[in-house]
């Protein structure tokens, strides 16, 4: 789990107009909260921010939030982004306590190929992108690796069966499927079927428009 | 189609389509989702023409999520009919869309295929959408 220092502007004017004219400037409105601590509200640099958060921990990266010489040990809560311009509109830091547990979600990533669903005309599909797991932040896994290479057609595989590191739980059910396999209703096409059919479908195209021509005349 | 199984009222009044949308902007099931990026009305027929556009060009599997449902009754005057008498039938019924809403996802392992069905997709809609990923930068 990595570290990594953030510089943040407080004393920022609050409301949608001074919000506006803030991230015109290439910064973030933000907030940072938690711990007993009253809220505080900051700005922060897109750049700096976007630096911080492309390690391997992602959103998941503890950040030293240093607001006018105080360092806060942070954590991203939320970020609220544009509906159509996808752009960061908001960020909530959340003020934790490296020794204490906390509650975070994880990315899910799959690995190995599942050979015996993919001739058994399965797809192997992830039915959550992310685990919810509580740990201290030191600990905090960068992502849970699962590996598929095993997974035959009747395989599930729940948040009880997947690995997780030492010292790191998973609050949901152990029931609870992360990795399924669904059976496909169209079977596998290979090559030579698949060109065979588009033949035919430009065939019947062809036809079609033919007859088409034909009633307009 | 879809449309509900029964209402409170038959008839609606059509309504203002103003803003971006409130919720229902990210991607929550699949990998790829279709956005829209105009406020309009999306008839049931036309969400069942994108579905099966979608779901025709994805032949090897997949699974399609539609994340809008079409609750809004529209209602028409029969042809030449003079004005007065009442609103008219309800004809058929569509989703309220505002720019931003996701309005199907799919989860699909080939990405190239799965961008060319939602393009397909995309061709039935009668606004402008695009198609968006998971991966999102600050």
């Amino acid at each position: 789990m990595s570290e990594t220092i953030l510089v943040a502007n407080s004393g920022r004017a609050t409301g949608s107009a001074n919000s506006r004219r803030l991230r015109a400037d290439d910064s973030i409105p933000a907030v940072v909260y938690g711990l007993g601590m009253e809220p505080l509200s900051i700005s922060v640099d897109r750049r700096d921010l976007r630096k911080a958060v492309s390690g391997t921990s992602g959103m998941n990266t503890i950040l030293d939030l240093s607001v006018d010489g105080t360092v806060y040990p942070t954590i991203i809560k939320d970020v609220q982004r544009h509906p159509v311009r996808r752009n960061v509109a908001h960020v909530d830091f959340i003020q934790i306590d490296l020794e204490a547990d906390l509650t975070v979600w994880v990315p899910v990533r799959l690995e190995g190929e599942a050979k015996d669903v993919i001739s058994g005309n399965g797809l192997v599909d992830l039915s959550m992108n992310e685990i919810e797991v509580v740990t201290t932040p030191r600990n905090i896994p960068d992502e849970i690796v699962i590996d598929v290479s095993e997974m035959t057609m009747d395989t599930t595989i729940t948040v009880g069966d997947v690995p997780l590191p030492a010292g790191v739980t998973a609050t949901a059910d152990a029931d609870l499927p992360v990795v399924t396999v669904l059976t496909m209703r169209t079977p596998l096409l290979d090559d030579e079927d698949a060109a065979a059919e588009a033949a035919a479908e430009a065939a019947d195209g062809e036809a079609g428009d033919d007859a088409g021509d034909d009633t307009s005349e | 189609m879809l449309m509900p199984r029964k209402v409170a009222h038959r008839k609606h009044h059509r309504g203002r389509t103003r803003g971006m949308t409130k919720g229902g902007s990210e991607l929550h099931f699949g990998e790829y989702g279709i956005q829209a990026l105009e406020p309009g009305w999306l008839s049931a027929r036309q969400i069942e023409a994108a579905r099966v556009a979608m779901t025709r060009s994805i032949r090897r599997g997949g699974k399609v999520w539609i994340n809008i449902f079409p609750d809004k009754p529209v209602t028409k005057k029969p042809a030449e009919t003079r004005m007065g008498s009442g609103k008219g039938n309800p004809e058929f019924w569509v989703a309220v869309v505002r720019p931003g809403r996701v309005l199907f996802e799919l989860s699909y392992p080939d990405e190239e295929l799965a961008k060319t069905a939602m393009n397909k997709a995309i061709q039935k809609l009668p606004i402008k959408a695009r198609i968006i990923t998971r991966e999102e930068t600050i």
